[in-house]
């Protein structure tokens, strides 16, 4: 099993409620190993099981959609 | 000056200030709940080609042009001819005036509401694909951006075809007409597009005498033959003189007078005028902004290449409109371009639908189209139907007496679905909106039959054309549903 690092820029978070939400979703997602967000940075990094889930993917998990009102992007491609 | 030593980051770079890179700064501003850095790179003013030498100035020149050419020429029994005081040099004053308002307004003050939105004047190149360096007007690096993601909006220019002596006899284009201030009495226009047509019409109405260029053997390529027949016989009508299939060769000043040497069937000819004006066509702004160093693909015009989610071949950079290889270059579809690469940063899987995005050109009457012509249906489905209604059998168009115009759909034969629409009439920008509902979402001749219209209305022409399809229009009570 290999193993890839995904750097996500993070919108809406405001409190460490927000980052507990966000990742716990990013967890929650097939193929997502750790997770770690900062408030400070806005910034989620994301470490992945490039056979299960591509970087891409991780911006269409739930967290990132409506009624949610977090969204984020793609930092390294 | 030196912006900065340091590479400034952004979460999005904007090549461009015009359509796409609006609409697009304005969507990831929403999507991140104002949160995405974005910068906003450019050299133009500010709203591109359309709000300052386009879609703004050109409707509002055709505008004045007809108020002052239709109260000469009545269309009704008793309402006789009128001559129109008028002051040309005013009339581009005031057009100067709105366009200056309109970039304010729309464009300006806008993003001026949008903090995280920081706009730059200069040149904005490639040095890897991640980082822009930022050059002033004197070809001097001013500062470097990079960006998580960039759009690449750079939009496009009126090409200029190679013409001898063309340059030393000096000529106008789409972006520099506007700062004209005396009305040539004669004006040769190289180009029976769009811009050529309108322009010409335009200049027609407030007096000029006027001489169409085209190289190809009919105008606007992109419309049924119907349409292009139709309109040149309205336009000669009026007053413009074509040469179709013509090449002009070679052009030189004489004093007052540009001289044009247009090579035709018929041999060579000379056609002396005090104004030449050069509507070829545009070109991308792909030149100078170092793609080949992002690894951004375009193709044998300069255009970039991009996938239906305006992804170019470089991953984290996109484009959107005029410097987009496609078909059709607009404001509306550069917006729409700029809000879809925009929301697929953002994770989302939206595609670009040109089969039904609609298309105009503001001649009186205006031409207005959407989805696939009769040809080009019949090329990929191997048949087609589809009906010609003219509108000398609307009620509306006979009692305004502009009876010139077409309605043309093209229909797919196993189901009735419109696959096409093109209308030439008064109002045609504003009634093909329901071609682009019908293209969009798959209408039969049915549907649009069994929906309601206005009598006596030039959106009614739709509906009889539609019936056209089962009945003879030409011989049909107008209450016949």
């Amino acid at each position: 099993m290999g193993e890839g690092r995904v750097k996500l820029r993070i919108y809406g978070m405001t409190c460490d409620d927000c980052v507990a939400t966000v990742t716990r979703g990013l967890m929650d997602q097939d193929g997502v190993l750790d997770v770690r967000v900062s408030l400070e940075k806005r910034m989620g990094e994301v470490d992945i099981d490039p056979e299960k889930v591509k970087p891409e993917e991780l911006l269409s998990n739930k967290v990132f959609k409506k009624p949610s009102h977090y969204t984020a992007t793609l930092i390294d491609q | 000056m030196i912006l900065s030593e340091e590479v400034q980051k952004f979460d999005l770079v904007i090549l461009g200030k015009g359509a796409a890179a609006f609409s697009a700064a304005i969507k990831a501003s929403e999507l991140s709940n104002g949160e995405m850095t974005i910068a906003m790179v450019g050299t133009g003013q500010l709203g591109g080609t359309c709000v300052n030498v386009g879609c703004v100035p050109s409707k509002y020149l055709l505008e004045a042009s007809h108020l002052v050419f239709r109260p000469g020429h009545s269309r009704m029994a008793g309402i006789y001819d009128t001559p129109v005081r008028h002051n040309f040099s005013e009339v581009m004053k005031g057009l100067r005036s709105y366009v200056t308002h309109a970039r304010e307004t729309k464009y300006a003050q806008v993003i001026e509401n949008y903090r995280n939105v920081k706009l730059f004047t200069g040149l904005g190149k490639f040095v890897d694909k991640k980082t822009v360096a930022l050059t002033g007007s004197d070809g001097n690096e001013i500062g470097r951006l990079s960006g998580s993601s960039i759009l690449i909006a750079t939009g496009s220019h009126p090409s200029v075809p190679n013409i001898e002596g063309l340059k030393d006899a000096g000529f106008l284009t789409s972006d520099t007409i506007w700062e004209l201030n005396e009305l040539p009495d004669s004006v040769a226009i190289i180009g029976g597009g769009a811009i050529g047509l309108e322009i010409g019409q335009a200049l027609l109405h407030f007096g000029s005498k006027v001489t169409v260029i085209e190289a190809l053997d009919s105008l606007l390529p992109q419309s049924e033959p119907e349409i292009q027949a139709a309109l040149k016989k309205k336009l000669e009508e009026e007053g413009i003189r074509f040469h179709m299939r013509a090449r002009v060769s070679a052009v030189h000043k004489s004093g007052e007078v540009k001289n044009i040497e247009v090579i035709t069937h018929k041999g060579k000819e000379n056609i002396g005028v005090k104004e030449l004006i050069v509507a070829t066509g545009r070109a991308p702004n792909t030149d100078n902004i170092g793609l080949e160093v992002a690894g951004v693909r375009t193709d044998s015009r300069g255009l970039i290449i991009t996938s239906d989610t305006m992804k170019t071949s470089a991953s984290g950079v996109y484009a959107a409109g005029d410097c987009v290889s496609k078909k059709m270059f607009l404001e509306t579809l550069a917006a729409r371009e700029g809000v879809i690469a925009v929301s697929n940063m953002f994770g989302e899987d939206m595609r670009i639908d040109y089969d039904s995005t609609v298309w105009a050109v503001f001649t009186s009457p205006q031409v207005a189209g959407v989805g696939m012509t009769e040809n080009e249906f019949s090329m990929k489905n191997g048949s087609c139907s589809n009906r010609v209604f003219s509108l000398e059998n609307l009620t509306k168009a006979s009692i305004i007496g502009e009876t010139e115009g077409i309605i043309k759909i093209t229909v797919n034969p196993l189901d009735n679905r419109i696959a096409g629409m093109q209308i030439m009439a008064p109002n045609a920008t504003d009634i093909i909106t329901e071609g682009a509902y019908a293209v969009k979402n798959g209408y039969t001749i049915d549907d649009v039959i069994a929906t309601s219209h206005i009598f006596p209305s030039m959106s009614e022409g739709i509906k009889l054309a539609a019936q056209s399809f089962i009945r003879d229009m030409s011989k049909m009570s107008c209450c016949v549903e």
